[in-house]
């Protein structure tokens, strides 16, 4: 009897595919609903006017401006400070770098907004906070997802094959040229899922920026949070949403993140 | 039978969310069962501990009105008057007793949503035996006495640190004295559109406010018609108020160390901000926590700030947290339960735990109170000497007794210094309620245009650096863009004869 039991791939995917169903599809079908619907007297019904409404607003555009530039100063950043401590660990013989990997990835497994609350009590201390809101939005975010950077340069950049360097070097290229013309662009998938990772929560991450910035900084996801808990309009703030999604799925689109004919960073996309 | 086994067995990897899905189901009782959703931290209940036990601190209201009672209550929270109001909408009579704010109650009973009390209730209840009559009138003024009865209320105003500077009582007897310069950057305001339209209402009609009050101590109005007048043009929100209101915010903006939701209350007491806008409960709350206080535990005296507590000239606003029972609610054991709150004795229990001022008056309350706050006998001196000063509650304990005080017998007599700081949050003065205004509910155009006002308040100014940033990002990826367009034609060679292009 036990022999004979097992599970056909159809039977084992029936999980998942209920899983996705509940929690991907149905979600995102409401979203779209109520993004292009309005309630009117009670009543629900078509329409444009939240799309409308976001597009002619100062305040929606200036704050989707904000979320930009806030976004990609904290992924510049991040990608400044990763690449080197990547490049390093995974480049260098260090004995224990797994010991040294850890200590960057550490943070990681405490509490975020407990490790935002500490962060605020620091900027408090050194006399940036109250007084540097950008700055402190800025700290703050680069702080909470720096090992989201580190991670898959590491993992792109121990995976680079050693030979390729050697080739070049060997062929006369400076240690510059070498890692211009070979290290960086074979650590390229690494960039890219580093930069979606880190550049997309920045955008909607308001903890960090109401509490950093004293609610000074409004950026898309404190938005969004607001439409659905303070106004009380769930069509705008599902609108919000699609919007952030489209741009996002965008920014995937420019930067390459759906390819996966490459098999050899397949992995590195992932983390 | 294979297919079958394992199709089960591959539906027992689904029970877990199954059993989530139902979780909330299942539980059979005989006894009657009483569903209360009110806000977090809104009952007096006791501290629970990690290990699931409880301290011995506050009392238990909700246990002991299940005993009493012999009832069940499936007792809920909520964060905001807004998710309350769309659980309700998912959920119609999931629940027989709310306790959403003012503004919330008023959309509520519009939109009849709400079920009126018995008569039995409106006239021989323990409410309202022991109501405050400043409460009661206030609600049959409005028309609310049918349909919802208060819990906690208040006023609005700002908890200030008075050795700030020498002149920052006078400062901030008005609501503009936040826009002054030298209170760049020691002070909060709400991260809450209404309460924050209120402020700048306030200040962008000072003028007016200013005359009216001088006709009302003129006596060319009287207390009546000032109320009148001041609650009209605190609920003024056509075009020309929101945009005035939204200028003179972003003026604050500018001036302010930031907004909060719940730090102010932190931030005062260890005094990283000196002024913050505050409920009158939250008030009491910071005063409390940053007071100097004798630690038992060690022998030894804390060290701390006393703060004050002032609600400017202009006007204030009157807040209140109130009691509804949601259309098909059990009204019966509803009205049970608010007559249980509204016991004296309990409305202290529940004072002690929240901290707010509790909308019922009576013996007990005053008794309390009087333990709190007075400091001696008319006649007494304080500790520097002068004389106490009488702080006067009869308009709200009035007629509310059961034979332990005679009206006018409610004074409380404390120190000038005492008379700014808690008691002035808990109970205004007569003097104060003169000038305050219930905040009326907006409908939706109003609500919509008010909103976007706010975040404008809260997205504006743009920094020139931001503009520059996108700039050069914008820039660049056309520069990328345009060389990869160039770089594809160029160096896609065709392979020689013989070659095959290399794919990848």
């Amino acid at each position: 009897m036990m022999q004979s039991l097992h599970f056909s791939r159809k039977q084992l995917c029936i999980p998942y595919a209920l899983f996705l169903v509940l929690f991907v599809i149905v979600p995102m079908l409401l979203i779209l609903f109520y993004a292009f619907t309005e309630t009117v007297d009670g009543a629900i019904r078509f329409s444009f006017a939240n799309f409308i409404n976001f597009f002619t607003s100062t305040a929606k555009l200036s704050t989707l401006l904000m979320s930009f530039t806030v976004a990609i100063i904290s992924t510049a950043a991040c990608l400044l400070i990763a690449y080197p401590v990547a490049y390093i660990l995974a480049r260098s013989n260090l004995r224990r770098k797994n010991v040294l990997l850890m200590i960057f990835i550490l943070p990681m497994w405490i509490n975020f907004v407990l490790r935002i609350t500490a962060l605020r009590e620091l900027l408090d201390l050194i006399g940036l906070l109250g007084t540097q809101n950008y700055l402190n939005t800025i700290i703050g975010m680069v702080y909470d997802f720096l090992p989201f950077m580190i991670l898959p340069l590491y993992t792109t950049l121990e995976k680079l094959d050693n030979s390729y360097l050697e080739a070049a070097a060997d062929l006369g290229g400076s240690k510059f040229t070498v890692f211009t013309k070979v290290t960086f662009p074979l650590s390229l998938p690494g960039v890219i899922s580093g930069v979606t990772m880190v550049f997309m929560p920045s955008m909607t991450n308001y903890v960090v920026s109401d509490t950093l910035s004293n609610f000074n900084i409004t950026i898309l996801g404190k938005l969004i949070d607001q439409y659905f808990t303070a106004y009380d309009n769930w069509h705008m703030g599902s609108m919000i949403s699609i919007i952030l999604l489209v741009i996002i799925f965008l920014t995937l689109l420019a930067t390459g993140g759906f390819k996966d004919s490459d098999r050899e960073t397949r992995g590195a996309n992932l983390w | 039978m294979k297919k079958i086994i394992s199709l089960a067995l591959s539906l027992c990897l689904l029970l877990p969310f199954v059993f989530l899905l139902a979780g909330c189901g299942g539980k059979t009782s005989q006894k009657e069962v009483l569903h209360v959703y009110n806000w977090e931290d809104y009952i007096s209940e006791p501290t629970q501990n990690s290990d699931g036990s409880t301290e011995n601190d506050y009392v238990d209201l909700i246990a002991e009105f299940e005993k009493e009672y012999n009832v069940m209550v499936e007792y809920s929270t909520f964060g905001t008057n807004e998710n309350m109001y769309n659980e309700l909408q998912i959920n119609p009579g999931a629940y027989d007793l709310v306790c959403p704010s003012d503004y919330m109650i008023m959309k509520m009973i519009s939109e009849n949503m709400v079920e009126p009390f018995t008569d039995d209730f409106l006239q021989n209840s323990t409410y309202m035996k022991y109501a405050s009559p400043y409460i009661k009138q206030l609600f049959e003024e409005n028309g609310w006495t049918k349909y919802a009865v208060a819990y906690m209320w208040g006023t609005m105003g700002y908890v200030y640190n008075p050795e700030l500077s020498d002149t920052v009582e006078e400062d901030l007897s008005s609501w503009a004295g936040l826009w002054q310069e030298q209170y760049a950057s020691v002070a909060t305001i709400k991260d809450s559109v209404r309460d924050s339209y209120f402020l700048g209402v306030a200040v962008v009609y000072r003028d007016e406010l200013m005359a009216l009050k001088e006709q009302f101590k003129k006596g060319t109005i009287d207390r009546h018609e000032y109320n009148r007048q001041v609650t009209q043009i605190m609920n003024r929100t056509d075009e020309k108020t929101i945009e005035a209101t939204k200028n003179t915010l972003l003026e604050l903006k500018e001036n302010l160390y930031g907004f909060e939701v719940d730090s102010g209350k932190q931030d005062m007491v260890v005094g990283r901000i000196s002024i913050n806008f505050a409920w009158s409960g939250d008030a009491v709350y910071t005063m409390d926590d940053a007071e100097p206080y004798f630690n038992e535990e060690t022998g030894k005296e804390e060290p701390g700030i006393y703060l004050n507590y002032i609600v400017p000239e202009e006007c204030s606003n009157i807040w209140f947290d109130g009691w509804v029972m949601p259309k098909g609610a059990n009204v019966e054991l509803a009205q049970k339960f608010i007559d249980f709150l509204s016991r004296p004795e309990n409305t202290v229990s529940n004072m002690n735990y929240i901290g707010y001022t509790s909308a019922i008056a009576g013996d007990a309350v005053f008794t309390e109170m009087t333990d709190w706050y007075s400091e001696g006998e008319e006649g007494d001196l304080d500790e520097e000497g002068s004389p106490l000063v009488p702080y006067d509650l009869n308009y709200f304990f009035n007629g509310t007794s059961d034979g332990e005080y005679k009206d006018g017998d409610y004074i409380i007599y404390v120190s000038a210094e005492s008379a700014k700081r808690q008691i002035s949050a808990q109970y205004p003065t007569q003097e104060v309620l003169d000038r305050s205004a219930i905040m009326q509910h907006f409908d939706d155009a109003t609500n919509a245009a008010v909103n976007e006002m706010w975040e404008e308040v809260k997205g504006l100014p743009i920094p020139v650096w931001a503009y520059i940033v996108i700039a050069v990002i914008a820039a660049g990826i056309i520069v990328v863009a345009l060389s990869y367009v160039y770089k594809g034609k160029r160096s896609d060679p065709k392979p020689k004869k013989g070659y095959r292009r290399v794919t990848k």
